[in-house]
Parts: structure tokens; sequence; C-alpha cells
């Protein structure tokens, strides 16, 4: 029986490393979202989606890289 | 004693011409050895049979009796076919499987070994069996103090229980010392330093039994595992996480009055001769993340040796076991998931793993091997070279909506012998793997869109 082995779909090794990118940039979003909230008062749900799809993949990837592997 | 069990051979020869078994009259064993180790506490015997068939019609199986002491501690029976002569001898193996005879003299039970192809008339075949016994060695006497020596009872029979006639035969009986106090003397047997001869024996009729006892000392470490869970989890992200739950204890003879530190450190030959303080753990070559632990915390007294073809790791309980003491304590580990899980060829992926123990001659009494599957798996199946209980759990885990399915395998009276590979099968669609960053992320859109409502919302009774 030919078996293909298996692996995660990136590379194991650079999760610390695309935890600490992903993270940075949802922080540095949500930075932007917070400033541009308090100065003006107009509702911006397109901006929200964004920054919330970078702080989401950046908990993933920091979850991995400490070694929760959900 | 012995007037008894002659009286019983007699009755059963009686009853054994009157019935008619028929495929005790189709084979015969030409020669018989069996070679007993009594080095560990788990009994490896080895016998070697040439089986000829007498009878007239081809004949696809034979019967391995065993009497009914030994059919409750017998633990893996294996058959080999030996064809070929002496440079080039080949070794296939034979499928072996209990069964059960209506007209059983005593309780006998049976194992049925099925041929290559079926034994002709006048033709021979030799068989190497290997079957091994866990809990035989009896330990005499019961209770020892810190600075005796364990001596154990081996009961077993100098003639091979048969359901055949057999021409003839010997047994060799392997102790660790040259330490015996007695055995039972069925002539004609001797006694050469670490061995005991029975034998040869000469044309033995079918079910005979002469009962031996064999007083000797074995200081060997009794290690017996009481119960061992072992947990192995799947991620897809790319590792498989083991967690095992082990309650050692001392199988040997009980220890009684105190335990002297002083002598057990100064003496340590002379003290605690059938006590151990070290185990040894084999790991799977690529492991990483490696702790042992129990209640009260970590345990550092470890050694961890990696390697390329396995990982070995020492370890010391927190006390040294004497008989009937007891400990506790969790080893877990973690390994690379592309050396484990593969996919088939129809799609479906499956997990390739070993079963059993991984502590060196160490006996299990009840083994539970727990195979956590990632969320979204469908279809679970097990395959197994042995018998196992399987059964289906749900476990609820780290960003886990419906809970993960559990295969859960059961076995009890396990030995390193069974340390071979096993597969799960599973079905698994890639797409929900996504299913775990959408739940961060919409949990992080939730937080946001709070956050802009609650600076939107005017909860002011007065107007302004």
């Amino acid at each position: 029986m030919a078996a293909k082995p298996i692996a995660s779909p990136i590379p194991v090794l650079m999760y610390p490393t695309l935890s600490v990118f992903t993270l940075a940039i949802g922080l540095v979003i949500t930075a932007i979202f917070f400033i541009y909230e308090a100065t003006s008062s107009r509702k911006n749900c397109s901006l929200g989606k964004e920054l919330a799809t970078a702080t989401g993949f950046g908990s993933l990837f920091l979850l991995l890289a400490s070694g929760v592997y959900v | 004693m012995a007037s008894r069990i002659g009286i019983f051979v007699v009755f059963v020869a009686v009853f054994l011409s009157l019935s008619s078994f028929s495929s005790a009259q189709d084979l015969q064993i030409v020669n018989a050895e069996r070679r007993i180790d009594l080095s560990s506490h788990i009994v490896k015997a080895f016998l070697t049979l040439k089986v000829e068939n007498i009878g007239k019609n081809p004949v696809a199986e034979m019967l391995l009796a065993f009497p009914p002491t030994q059919i409750k501690h017998l633990a893996m029976v294996q058959a080999l076919a030996i064809t070929g002569k002496k440079k080039k001898k080949t070794y296939l193996p034979l499928d072996v499987k209990p069964t059960e005879q209506a007209d059983a003299p005593n309780d006998t039970g049976y194992f049925s070994v099925s041929f290559v192809s079926p034994l002709g008339p006048g033709e021979t075949v030799t068989l190497e069996v290997l079957y091994i016994l866990t809990h035989s060695l009896e330990p005499f006497p019961v209770e020892i103090t810190q600075s005796e020596s364990q001596l154990v009872y081996y009961r077993d029979s100098a003639v091979i229980l048969s359901p055949y006639h057999i021409k003839q035969q010997a047994t060799i009986v392997k102790t660790p010392s040259t330490r015996v106090e007695s055995f039972t003397s069925i002539e004609p047997a001797n006694r050469a330093g670490k061995e005991i001869k029975y034998g040869p024996y000469e044309n033995r009729a079918p079910y005979s039994y002469s009962p031996v006892i064999i007083h000797f000392e074995n200081n060997s470490p009794f290690a017996v595992v009481e119960e061992l869970v072992r947990e192995i989890e799947i991620s897809h992200w790319g590792s498989l996480q083991i967690t095992e739950n082990y309650k050692l204890t001392h199988g040997g003879a009980r220890h009684k009055g105190v335990f002297s530190r002083v002598d057990y450190q100064s003496k340590r030959s002379a003290s605690g001769a059938s006590s151990f303080n070290a185990l040894l753990a084999v790991l799977p070559p690529r492991v990483n993340s490696v702790y042992y632990r129990d209640d009260i915390g970590n345990i550092s007294t470890s050694h961890l040796r990696t390697g390329f073809r396995k990982s070995e790791l020492e370890f010391e309980p927190r006390y040294p076991l004497f008989g009937g003491w007891r400990a506790t304590f969790i080893i877990g580990y973690r390994v690379p998931l592309e050396d484990y899980l593969f996919e088939a060829p129809d799609g479906r992926r499956y997990l390739n793993f070993t079963f059993g123990c991984p502590l060196v001659e160490t006996i299990v009494n009840k083994l539970t091997v727990k195979v956590v599957l990632p969320e979204g798996s469908k279809d679970p199946s097990a395959v197994l070279p042995f018998t196992v209980n399987q059964d289906l759990q749900v476990k609820y885990s780290y960003l886990d909506i419906v809970g993960r399915t559990v295969v859960v395998l059961q076995k009890d009276n396990v030995v390193p012998t069974h340390n071979v590979p096993f597969q799960v099968y599973y079905t698994f669609k890639p797409i929900y793997m996504l299913a775990e960053p959408l739940m961060l992320v919409s949990a992080f859109f939730f937080v946001f869109v709070a956050s802009l409502a609650y600076v939107h919302i005017d909860l002011n009774i007065a107007k302004k």
C-alpha cells in the first residue's frame, strides 16, 4: 500500500515567525482602528472585519507556537 | 498425589479409546522439544514440533493444548512453519486462534494452528511455537525481608500436554541463577548449572500430564503495571501528543518488616536483591517535550537519550520498589505528525502507531489505548493483529464545538511482544481545518463590534 505522509499545511518550523508577524500586523491595525474611532464619529464596519482577521490568525499561530496545538 | 494423577491419566486414556477424535488419530508428533526460559518474570516457552500425518486425509490444522491454569495467564501464542535445511531455513508465520473443543478433558484450553497448505498423508512439517505466560512465577516464601533473596515456584508438566501421541520429547528449563532449591524429579531428569533437563521421554499417550514444581531464585525486577491508560491525540496542525498514566507495582514476594535506608544504600548487593529502582522506556525516535510527573509534581530523576531509531527514557520513581509497593506517575511526549499519519490509496487517512507499553520487560494487567481524532473526523475504524475490545467516546478539548471522536482499544495481559504497529482509519475533509482560525477570527470580530456598539449607544434618560 503506497502511503503518503500527511503533514501540516504550513511548515511547523515557521509557526513562531508567523505568529510574531501576524500578531504585529493585527495589533497595528487594532491601534489604528481605535484611534480612528476615538477621533471621528462615523460607523466603519469594513475596517473592523480586516483587523479581526489579522488578530484572529495571529492568535491562532501564537497558540500553536506555544504548544497548545489546537 | 502421583497416584491420583496416574489414575486420571488411565481414565483419560480409557475414555479416549472409547470415543474417537478424528484429528487426534490423523496427526502424530514425531519429535517435540520445549525450551522454557524462566530468567525474568515473563515466562517464554519455545516448542519445536515435528508433526506427521498418519491418517488418510489431508489435515489443514492442528491443536495445541494448555492446562486450565496456564490458559488464564497466556498472553500470546505465535507459530512459525520452518521449511528448508540448515542454511536455507525460511520461517512463515501461521494463523493461531483460540478454539473450544466439546469433549475437552478437565477444562483443557486449545489453540488451533492452521498450516500453510494442508498436510497430506505421510507428510511431516516442522513448527516452532512461542507462547508467553504472565503471573506464572509464584513467590514462595510469600513475604521476605529486605535482606533476603526472592524464591519462586514454577509449576508445569514434564510431559508436554497434547491431544496427539508424542513419540519422543524433551523439556529444558533455564533458570536465571544456579540457585535451585528443589525440583520435582521425573526420571530421567537432571540439572546442570542453570539448566534442568526433563527427558527424553518416549511414546507418551495423548493428554498425559506429569506435574512438576521448580523452586528457584529469581531476582529479576517483577515490574507489573496494574493499569495503563495511553492517550494519543492527533492534531492536523503538526503533532501527535501522547500521555501515559501508569499505576506501577512490584509483583514479587511482599516486603515485610522495616525498610532500612542505611542498609539499602551501604550494602546494595545484599539488601533489596529483588527490588528495583530504575525503569527503561523505549520511545519513538524524534520525540520532544518529554515530561515525567505525578500528583505531587515533576520528578527530576530521569535521563532521556534521543537517537535515530529509538529514544530511551531511563527514569526512577521517587523511592525503590519492594514487593507489594506501588507508584503512580504520568509520562507524556510529543512526536511529529508526518512520521505516523498517512493517506491511504482510497482517500482515508490512517494513523500507524505501536500498541503496547513502552516499558521493557513489564507486564500490563489492563491496557487502554485512546486515539483522539481531530474534530470533524468521520467513520473511525481500527485494524490490529490481535483481538482487543473496541469502543467510541467523545472528548471536548481546545476550540471544540461538537467534540472529538475517541477510539478506545482495551486489552488485558499485555507483554512487550505486543508492541506491534496498529492502524486507525478515518475520513477527514481538509476544509474543516479552517474551522479553528475562523472561530478565533469571529471571537475578535465580536469584541470589536461590541466596542463599536458601546461607543455609539446613548443611554441618557434626559434629552440633550
